[in-house]
């Protein structure tokens, strides 16, 4: 029983009528059709709790884009956000799904702050020790992950799921237990001046994090498409097999790439805790790396797209903020607004592999 | 004169392109129907129309003279039509029994009767000369017997109109003679057969009328008693094709590869080969047939480096490469061109020029300084695509959008161009156009003369009596013999396939 009858069957359709429009045209056409059903569902659920849906999201407009402050306030949620999307891009282009960005943030942010707080060192040179720190804990913590997926095959999504519990808890533990600022919240102490990163407006935390998050997502999208080891990656994303056989050394290639997006994982934290909180504070970061992950889902691993897609986010979560003080809805309409934005991306993947327009990338939920 | 199927003037879009244009496709009642025809030339749309799945733009359907909208499948099967699909699809860990009514089991209280469904399967077994064990479980039946469990859903569904696609693809030549057998005694109790084929010696065996679809048209439909395989042919592909042993030059090179006692283990840790020793000369063709699953599949894997050795050892140009990686092995001289292409050959969501990359993807002139330089990699696209001529609107096509023939010459035209001294060659055809296939052929040929060292594996017999120099017979993981194309017939080749030789020898001395 052979399996090549795609092959065969296929070559019935015409070439012609497969072509379509081009992928990243329909790439965007899915996107922009996911998030107008999310906001009509979104509208769906305000509806219930008694508010107006145009004034809820004219509110929100407004506290995301009103001033400069407010778009400020949006650039400063998108931030980790592109980040942690850069992460994601680097895990889906290679054909793995890395869900642990959330944990290497929480590690990575820790890090930072602890070299931070507790070295005395030169300005720039203390920026780069803690930034390195915050790296270094991401790639820590999805080592066992990416051995493991290496060695044995064993499924990331399960290992780095779990990871990522044991970073939030972990982290809280040393923040409360071992690091506790005497007299005050669950935080540490602050870190030095010295650690600090370059803030781009005076009155804002909004930090040259966001040039970092752009200029990685920038650097993804240019390696994947010029370098001989970005093919190769995106080849093994494509199709594994493929990749294997025409040389590519997937398993050592597999492990690298998890580790690279567990690295940026931590860069995000580390740009966190150095740019905007300036400490380690319990749940710092709530949902930064799953944002992250969703955003790249959306644009499909094209790290371009998925900074458009996560500004939309940042946006959405610095205008919940004006939208949850001036009207009755909450700021849990986002989270159903993304719920619905999930729901539509992964009713979309599964259309497309029914159809058969997939065996291109393989993400294994 | 009754006609059990009447597709008139059916007309199929697909967008701009017709798939059917004004086909008009009758088979009476009690006979074997042949439809022929090269991949896209329409025949799979034509029976998805039959069978409901699409419905057509223009044209009339009637079954046993009353004319009908086909809506569904579930309406086909009403009416007394059964497809057998090419591919099966079976429950392995499911008996023949259970497999056959999946879905409509005969009751008893409210519970499976399991001693009707296998009265019932017996029944119909011994009343159609398709024997076999009710009981069994699917996943221990040879490939030939899988079919006739197949046959049998359908049966029991109540078909009297039976479709069967591409049928005899996995088959022996003994199986093949037993199915037509199977065949013949569904006409005699009044039963209509439409046998989908491109293997045109089966047609002529088996078929009483024969319609040929060229490029969504009907070219005609002749009794098969009078026409000729060439002429059948000839009407398929719109010119003459030969079928002919390709001419050569003796091979005296030296050992290229060696095989020495190879076993492996499949991925259930299961053995699947077994002590195989091969050596292929440079300049010449080492042919392997054997029936589909009897170890060619692991056997390119582990020369290719993609399946590990577990004992005996591999050289590849004097270099060991037993449990080398891919990369390494490629290295060292090989050209793969994979059997499953979809699965391993190409990556079908991106450009033919990217396709093209692959394996050369870290080496000069493609590559400078871990630099991807595109310009080059699309200008030598372009040249092959010209020199294999892939019909592609241009380089930065997607493998997709292709045809399997050309999807086919995209694989071929990467591994080909790499001029190593060693060629794996996989199931060049499979899926490939007779026109394409002539095309593929002259390559390889070309191949050989210039001297590279060729395994050929294919299940194809009569693409192997063309090319090959030397033939070995695989089965149940093990080389079973070696024979001379020139020499050897198709029964000769089908007893080995079958894994029969040694007790017919045995039986013979």
């Amino acid at each position: 029983m052979t399996t090549d009858s795609s092959a065969t069957k296929s070559s019935v359709v015409p070439a012609a009528d497969r072509k379509g429009p081009p992928g990243w045209a329909e790439g965007l056409i899915g996107q922009l059709l996911a998030i107008a059903l999310s906001l009509v569902g979104g509208a769906v659920i305000i509806l219930m709790v008694g508010e107006n849906p145009l004034h809820v999201f004219a509110t929100l407009l407004r506290g995301a884009f009103g001033s400069t402050d407010r778009i400020a306030g949006s650039l400063l949620q998108a931030t980790p956000i592109i980040i942690c999307g850069v992460a994601a891009c680097i895990a889906l282009r290679g054909g793995l799904f890395n869900i642990g960005v959330e944990g290497q943030l929480y590690l990575g942010g820790f890090a930072a702050a602890w070299v931070g707080f507790s070295f005395a060192m030169p300005p720039v040179i203390h920026v780069v020790v803690a930034v390195a720190a915050a790296i270094l804990a991401g790639c820590l913590w999805i080592l066992i992950p990416a051995l493991f997926r290496a060695k044995f095959g064993t499924n990331e999504v399960v290992t780095t799921i779990l990871a990522n519990y044991i970073a939030v808890l972990l982290t809280s533990y040393l923040t409360i237990s071992v690091f506790k600022r005497p007299g005050g919240w669950s935080e540490t102490d602050p870190i030095a001046v010295t650690a600090r990163l370059p803030q781009l407006l005076p009155d804002s935390r909004l930090n040259i994090g966001l040039f970092i998050g752009i200029g990685l997502a920038i650097g993804l999208h240019l390696f994947l498409r010029h370098t001989s080891a970005g093919y190769a990656m995106g080849a093994m994303g494509a199709n594994p097999k493929f990749a294997e056989y025409g040389g590519v050394r997937t398993r050592r290639n597999v492990f690298l790439i998890l580790l690279a997006s567990g690295a940026v994982g931590g860069l995000a934290g580390g740009v966190e805790t150095l740019g905007v909180h300036h400490r380690f504070m319990e749940g710092f970061a709530p949902g930064f790396g799953f944002d992250g992950v969703i955003a790249a889902l959306l644009a499909n691993g094209n790290p371009i797209g998925m900074i458009g897609t996560a500004l939309f986010f940042g946006a959405l979560r610095a205008g919940s903020l004006l939208m949850e003080v001036e009207t009755n809805a909450s700021r849990e309409i986002i989270t159903v607004i993304q719920a619905f934005i999930i729901l539509c991306v992964s009713a979309q993947i599964l259309i497309r592999r029914r159809s058969g327009r997939t065996g291109e990338r393989r993400w294994k939920f | 004169m009754t006609y059990a199927i009447e597709m008139q003037a059916i007309t199929k879009r697909f967008g701009t392109l017709a798939a059917n244009k004004d086909v008009t496709f009758s088979v009476r009642r009690g006979e074997i129907h042949a439809l022929v025809g090269e991949n896209g030339a329409g025949k799979t749309t034509l029976m998805n129309v039959l069978f409901g799945l699409h419905q057509p733009d223009e044209g009339v359907l009637a079954i046993n003279g009353r004319t009908v909208k086909m809506d569904s499948p579930r309406t086909a099967i009403a009416l007394g039509l059964g497809m057998v699909h090419q591919h099966f699809k079976l429950v392995p860990s499911l008996t023949v029994a259970e497999n056959i009514f999946l879905g409509m089991e005969m009751t008893r209280n409210g519970l499976i009767d399991r001693k009707a469904q296998s009265a019932k399967v017996a029944e119909l077994s011994s009343a159609f000369g398709l024997h076999v064990d009710p009981e069994r479980r699917v996943m221990d039946l040879s490939v030939g017997i899988e079919q006739r469990v197949e046959i049998l859903k359908v049966l029991v569904r109540g078909a009297e109109i039976i479709i069967l696609d591409e049928p005899t693809a996995v088959l022996t030549p003994q199986e093949s003679r037993d199915l037509f057998r199977i065949l013949r005694s569904f006409t005699e109790k009044g039963m209509t057969v439409v046998f989908i084929s491109h293997h045109l010696t089966e047609v002529m065996e088996v078929s009483d009328t024969v319609t040929v679809l060229r490029d969504g048209q009907v070219v005609g439909t002749k009794p098969t008693r009078e026409l000729t395989e060439d002429e059948l042919v000839r009407m398929m592909v719109g010119r003459d094709v030969s079928f002919a042993r390709r001419e050569r030059q003796p091979a005296n090179g030296g050992t290229v590869l060696n095989l020495s006692e190879v076993c492996a283990r499949d991925d259930r840790g299961l053995p699947t080969l077994r002590d195989v020793s091969v050596e292929v000369r440079a300049g010449e063709i080492v042919g392997v047939v054997g029936v589909d699953g009897n170890g060619q599949t692991e056997l390119a894997e582990v020369i290719s480096g993609l399946r590990p050795v577990s004992y005996g050892t591999i050289s590849l140009a004097g270099t060991a490469l037993e449990n080398a990686d891919p990369l390494t092995i490629r290295k060292s001289g090989l050209s793969h061109v994979p059997g499953n292409r979809l699965a391993r050959g190409v990556d079908a969501s991106a450009s033919i020029a990217s396709n093209i990359l692959m394996g050369r993807h870290q080496t000069a002139p493609w590559v400078r300084r871990g630099i991807v330089r595109w310009s080059y990699v699309r200008e030598q696209a372009g040249k092959l695509i010209r020199q294999f001529e892939i019909r592609a609107s241009s380089e930065r096509a997607l493998v997709k959008t292709l045809s399997g023939g050309n999807m086919q010459k995209v694989v071929l035209a990467r591994e080909f161009s790499q001029n190593m001294p060693f060629l794996l060659i996989d199931q060049p055809t499979r899926g490939v156009d007779i026109g394409a296939m002539e095309g593929i052929h002259d390559e390889i040929m070309r191949q050989r003369n210039s001297g590279a060292a060729i395994l050929l594996i294919s299940v194809q017999l009569d693409e192997i009596l063309k090319l090959a120099d030397r033939i070995l017979v695989m089965f149940g993981g093990r080389i079973v013999g070696e024979v001379d194309p020139e020499s050897t017939t198709e029964d000769e080749i089908g007893f080995l396939m079958a894994g029969r030789a040694s007790s017919e020898a045995k039986v013979a001395s």
